[in-house]
């Protein structure tokens, strides 16, 4: 249903997307997932046809975005980033003004305005002008002229951006809703809400896809099969070294990371740790517990931590960028064949 | 052309939904007006609009840099653009949208000075000559077309509408300084400039002389900027 096809886009000598691939089949609901820059906005953008792709092609429902972009873009409803709108229109208006775009004539215009209307919420508002709305509403009355149409491929960039968490939960409940019978494919900062509305993930990063398949595949693939919390005493200079030097010597662990929220330099009382394991690696609380308590180091809390998709994407993002440790949060990784968290879940 | 008829009532709405767009007819109808009152109403003045014309003219200079500015500027800056050019509209027809949506408020502006012809008719005895008030009105429609052609291009070329009016500001003096540039130009480029003449052009609508020629200038300038402005929208794809 939609096809991008190694899709390639720079801006003078930034290479901002370099050949990203992925098919949607009909019904299936992805998100798009990376950090800034990563290459998001562009890759959507293709897809909608706001820009033309330097190489590789996008087909929405078989037609081609350059060759027949008319057809495409009557198959595609669109959400920008910043739901632009125009603010002195009333809301039915601008959808009136929408589906005049889209050539509906009055009668199938006017049925649809009140479908999208009782779809998304807007009966209350339908007359109010556009600039009078809150964020939560605008965002909707931006949906609603994305589904104007009927279109049988969604595309939202990054919905809940910038509103507020009772917004965040109306725009999750709706999306969740229109994700029930269409292709969607959705950015989004925030993972939970990735990991529960989309039964297929992908991670971008630098431009290129890092990891694709559905969150639980991408968590079983990650190699980290668990992380566990604990904190140790500290609070003496050294500490920290030595706590990294004993874990990461413990069987199966993969890395060993501070977590502390502290300034830079200071030492705090008590340190947390992050301590993940390699894949296959049994239950390793009583390795890390007889590590510690062999060495001196005592401990007041260890506690497993369920692996998420958040704690996968960070992981895949940190060995793309391989950033410098903080000073505060030193990270220790232990050398290892990595599995690659990518598979297919089309 | 799907789609340019709904972009243009739209453009057109939007004038008449912010105070702006009624600003800009009372101050043109006010200022044209206090000519109409003093200079063509005055005893003895001759049976013409001649001087509301000439007025009128000038008055186009801020009028239609004001009212292009935000035709695509504003859809640039507000990120609305994204939303036109990702609905199955052509690039031809957002831009015919945008420039017919000026235009009807361009004319809607002129319409209320029909209300000075009906004036003068009934005041001015002999009755004045039909022929000057129809190519002076003529005249006033072209140049604002040709004047929002420039405007319409300028305002894809930026995101922000100050600058879009600047440009189109100095695009138009530029235009009407084209006489000096040509007196003062080499030989081999005289005829290309004097063909961009335009004052000789509205001296001939003035006489009341509808010339076939001049209306083909300027309907031909106003396409070339228009085809201008489509391109420079459709390049926003392949940057």
């Amino acid at each position: 249903m939609l096809l991008v096809d190694g899709v390639h886009k720079s801006f003078g000598n930034v290479r901002a997307v370099q050949g990203i691939s992925f098919d949607l089949k009909p019904g299936q609901v992805a998100g798009l997932l990376g950090p800034n820059g990563a290459g998001k906005t562009t890759t959507i953008r293709m897809i909608t046809g706001f820009y033309l792709p330097d190489q590789g092609r996008v087909l929405i429902g078989g037609c081609d975005t350059v060759d027949n972009p008319k057809a495409a873009h009557a198959r595609l409803g669109y959400l920008p980033e910043s739901t632009p709108l125009y603010p002195e229109m009333r809301v039915t208006d601008y959808l009136h003004f929408r589906g005049k775009l889209f050539g509906m004539d009055r009668r199938t215009r006017v049925a649809a305005i009140e479908h999208v209307i009782a779809r998304c919420w807007l009966k209350d508002v339908r007359k109010r002008r556009i600039s009078k709305l809150s964020k939560g509403f605008k965002q909707r009355v931006g949906m609603a002229a994305a589904l104007l149409h009927n279109p049988p491929v969604l595309v939202l960039d990054e919905p809940s951006n910038g509103l507020d968490p009772t917004q965040i939960r109306e725009t999750r409940q709706l999306v969740r809703e229109l994700a029930s019978d269409r292709t969607m494919l959705m950015s989004s900062h925030i993972l939970p809400e990735v990991e529960k509305i989309c039964d297929r993930v992908i991670i971008v990063a630098n431009g290129k896809v890092r990891a694709d398949g559905s969150p639980q595949q991408l968590i079983r693939d990650s190699g980290d099969q668990g992380t566990y919390l604990a904190q140790a005493k500290g609070g003496r200079a050294g500490d920290d070294d030595r706590f990294i030097r004993i874990m990461t010597n413990v069987p199966y662990v993969h890395a060993v990371r501070r977590t502390n929220p502290d300034r830079p330099g200071e030492l705090a009382d008590w340190s947390h740790w992050a301590i993940s394991s390699k894949k296959g690696a049994p239950d390793l609380r009583e390795a890390v517990a007889h590590a510690a308590m062999q060495n001196g180091i005592m401990l007041r809390e260890l506690r497993t931590d369920a692996q998420t998709l958040e704690r996968v994407f960070l992981r895949l993002i940190e060995e793309t960028e391989q950033p410098a440790a903080p000073a505060t949060e030193p990270v220790a990784t232990v050398a290892e064949d990595k599995p690659r968290a990518t598979g297919s879940a089309a | 052309m799907k789609g340019a008829g709904a972009i243009a009532s739209r453009e057109l709405g939007a004038y008449f939904r912010q105070p702006a767009g009624w600003i800009i007819i009372a101050l043109y109808l006010f200022l044209t007006g206090l000519v109409f009152a003093f200079y063509v109403l005055g005893p003895g003045e001759p049976a013409s609009l001649r001087s509301f014309f000439a007025v009128s003219g000038w008055l186009l200079l801020p009028v239609v840099p004001a009212v292009s500015m935000r035709l695509v500027s504003d859809e640039l800056r507000s990120g609305t653009m994204e939303n036109l050019l990702t609905s199955p509209v052509t690039g031809p027809a957002i831009v015919l949208g945008k420039f017919w949506g000026a235009a009807m408020f361009l004319l809607a502006m002129l319409l209320p000075t029909l209300v000075y012809v009906v004036i003068l008719f009934r005041v001015s005895a002999p009755a004045p000559d039909i022929g000057p008030l129809v190519s002076g009105y003529l005249c006033l429609s072209l140049l604002a077309l040709l004047y929002l052609a420039i405007g319409t291009l300028a305002t894809t070329l930026t995101s922000n509408a100050t600058l879009a009016f600047m440009i189109t500001l100095f695009a138009i003096l530029g235009f009407m300084f084209m006489e000096t540039a040509y007196s003062n130009s080499p030989a081999v480029i005289r005829p290309f400039l004097f063909a961009l003449v335009i004052r000789t052009r509205v001296d001939d609508f003035a006489k009341g002389v509808i010339d076939s020629g001049h209306v083909v200038f300027f309907l031909s300038t106003t396409a070339w900027f228009l085809l201008l402005s489509v391109a420079s929208v459709e390049l926003r794809r392949w940057r």
